[in-house]
């Protein structure tokens, strides 16, 4: 291995065009969702779907139609959704996962070292079809002997979803779903159904789904003494008052210390300063602060 | 029978061997002292001339200058090209990054070198960026403090490589910071082997604060926010895909930091600076490094 020594220069991406730069900045200032520079091909591949099917040439017009056409809200609906397509799969975000395994779990289990109940629980908020909380609970049980030994462990699934939720229930899911699951995973929690695999019954105890509308206020207040929130993908639908109101029942729900992981790319800036960013090997997440603060912006 | 040297006392023996740390390319002196120049006086013709008595170095130059990390607008096919579309604010930049480059040593010790630039160019340029970004002075100033802060790895890959490896494999089987494994292990850290070459080589005091104190920035005095700068910038590559070539398995929590309160005092405004936004910048940052480092080496 040796630094290269000839002056000739080697094709680069281009930059990125200022009209695409601009749609990021506004999908990340009402979603919440950002596209850092090396992702914005992937935006730009979203958008042009959306032009196609309204029939509009340019970024700029399409932009107009997100800032102030009469269907605007429509719109940047659709474009989050075909942002969001086929994100929802087993072992989606490995980060996440890691520093739940190696460092929030050992955290929240020294935080409760002396409580009469040993119990953990995750929250998976906007489970979608169930990827999330099978991945949850099949990473839980891996630790079930050692880190885990002795606890009562449980996973609450909610999801707005009727439909979603009864896939989820079935538990039975395609090569798509499941392009992310580890072999080991794959013989030790799934048996095959035709082409399909299927949650197999250890990986589905301690789950519990149910049909939940994160803007349910009186049916958020009863979601209580969660350790860690998985909420991915979801709050970018909301508008700002809602999504306010969607946090602040999260705040509530959590423990003292208690965490929120949000979608990758997936911010609370400008959100709530009842939460805490905080920094994992490649992942980020949120941790409730000990008193909910008032104003915003974290 | 002689006890071995362990500790400072093992890095103070082999302080005579910095003579064998590779400097600066001789062509960037005469480059950088023309640079330093008022911008007015500044000729882009004798800029490239000098670059282009090092082949290997302008090479590496015009990869750099295409990339997007320096603002190209559009692909310089020549050295010319790249310093007039650049500027000679990046040019410097470019050139200071290919002579860290060059100072690195062949032989494997556990950190493989081609890794250790990525993390200090992508440190340089978190630091250029952060600082920008909060509005502080001299982002140029604080892209080369980000560059050189971890000069003390360098000594410590030339002059102790034997006694480094196993820090190093400390720190990655464990998850833990480098200079915590050095300092179990070594009885130091590349804070202190850093700050001998830097006083050797004369750098400016700041520079010599930075490499000193990017650690404990509590103790930095004259320099404490440029200091604090690097300290949070590195934080935030050794938590990103622009690490040491291992990933720290800990919760760093920037409100809870010595080094992101002092930095507060220079600027109030930081707690409410955009920081998850910041982080996933970082990813592409981490993208473009890696592309840039394969261009450079051809992997």
């Amino acid at each position: 291995m040796s630094p290269a020594t000839s002056l000739r220069a080697v094709p680069t991406p281009a930059a990125p065009h200022p009209d695409l730069v601009r749609l990021r900045d506004l999908i990340y200032e009402v979603a919440g969702i950002f596209h850092a520079d090396n992702k914005l091909a992937m935006l730009q591949d979203r958008c042009a779907r959306r032009m196609q099917e309204l029939q509009v040439p340019t970024l700029r017009e399409y932009m107009k139609r997100l800032t102030t056409g009469p269907t605007r809200q429509a719109e940047l609906i659709a474009l989050l959704n075909e942002i969001t397509v086929g994100e929802t799969y087993f072992f989606r975000n490995q980060p996440q996962l890691e520093a739940l395994r190696r460092i929030v779990l050992p955290n929240i289990l020294q935080a409760k070292m002396n409580s009469p109940q040993q119990r953990v629980r995750l929250w998976s908020a906007g489970c979608s079809t169930g990827e999330e909380p099978y991945t949850l609970r099949m990473v839980l049980m891996e630790e079930a002997h050692q880190l885990l030994r002795g606890w009562t462990l449980e996973i609450l699934a909610t999801d707005i979803n009727q439909r979603s939720l009864a896939h989820a229930q079935a538990g039975v899911y395609d090569s798509y779903s499941t392009r992310n699951l580890p072999a080991l995973y794959r013989q030790k929690y799934f048996f095959a159904v035709g082409q399909q695999l299927q949650v197999a019954p250890p990986a589905r105890s301690n789950i519990s789904f149910n049909r939940l509308n994160l803007s349910d206020n009186p049916r958020m207040t009863l979601m209580q003494s969660i350790d860690v929130i998985f909420c991915c993908n979801v709050l970018i639908y909301f508008d700002l008052v809602s999504k306010r109101r969607v946090i602040e029942h999260f705040f509530n729900s959590l423990l003292p210390n208690g965490y929120l992981f949000l979608g990758q790319a997936e911010s609370l800036f400008g959100v709530s300063d009842d939460f805490c960013l905080v920094h994992f090997p490649g992942a980020t997440a949120y941790v409730k602060r000990r008193t909910a603060r008032a104003g915003g912006g974290l | 029978m002689t006890t071995p040297l362990t500790g400072k006392r093992l890095l103070l023996c082999r302080l005579d061997g910095l003579s064998q740390v590779p400097t600066i390319p001789a062509v960037l002196s005469p480059l950088l002292r023309y640079l330093d120049q008022p911008v007015e006086k500044l000729d882009a013709r004798k800029v490239t001339d000098l670059l282009a008595q090092d082949n290997a170095l302008a090479a590496q130059c015009l990869h750099m200058a295409n990339s997007p990390l320096f603002g190209r607008q559009q692909r310089a096919e020549s050295l010319r090209g790249a310093v007039v579309s650049l500027g000679f604010g990046h040019v410097s930049d470019i050139a200071l990054s290919c002579g860290l480059l060059n100072m690195l040593p062949a032989r494997d010790s556990g950190l493989d070198p081609v890794v250790f630039w990525e993390h200090a160019l992508g440190c340089a340029l978190v630091c250029r960026h952060l600082a920008r970004s909060i509005h502080l002075d001299d982002p140029g100033k604080a892209y080369l403090a980000g560059l050189l802060h971890d000069l003390g790895i360098i000594v410590n890959l030339w002059l102790l490589p034997r006694e480094f490896r196993p820090a190093y494999e400390m720190a990655r089987e464990e998850g833990i910071p480098l200079h915590e494994a050095e300092q179990r292990v070594l009885g130091f850290t590349h804070c202190e082997s850093g700050r001998l070459l830097a006083e050797k080589w004369a750098f400016a005091a700041p520079l010599i604060e930075v490499v000193t104190h990017h650690h404990a920035p509590g103790k930095a005095t004259e320099n404490a926010g440029l200091v604090a700068l690097v300290h949070v910038a590195d934080l935030l590559c050794r938590m990103s895909g622009l690490n040491y070539g291992y990933m720290e398995q800990r919760q760093v929590n920037l409100f809870e930091d010595a080094g992101f309160a002092r930095l507060a005092r220079d600027c109030p405004s930081l707690p409410d600076f955009d920081w998850a936004r910041l982080t996933f910048e970082l990813d592409s940052y981490m993208d473009e490094v890696h592309t840039l480092v394969r261009a450079i080496y051809r992997r």
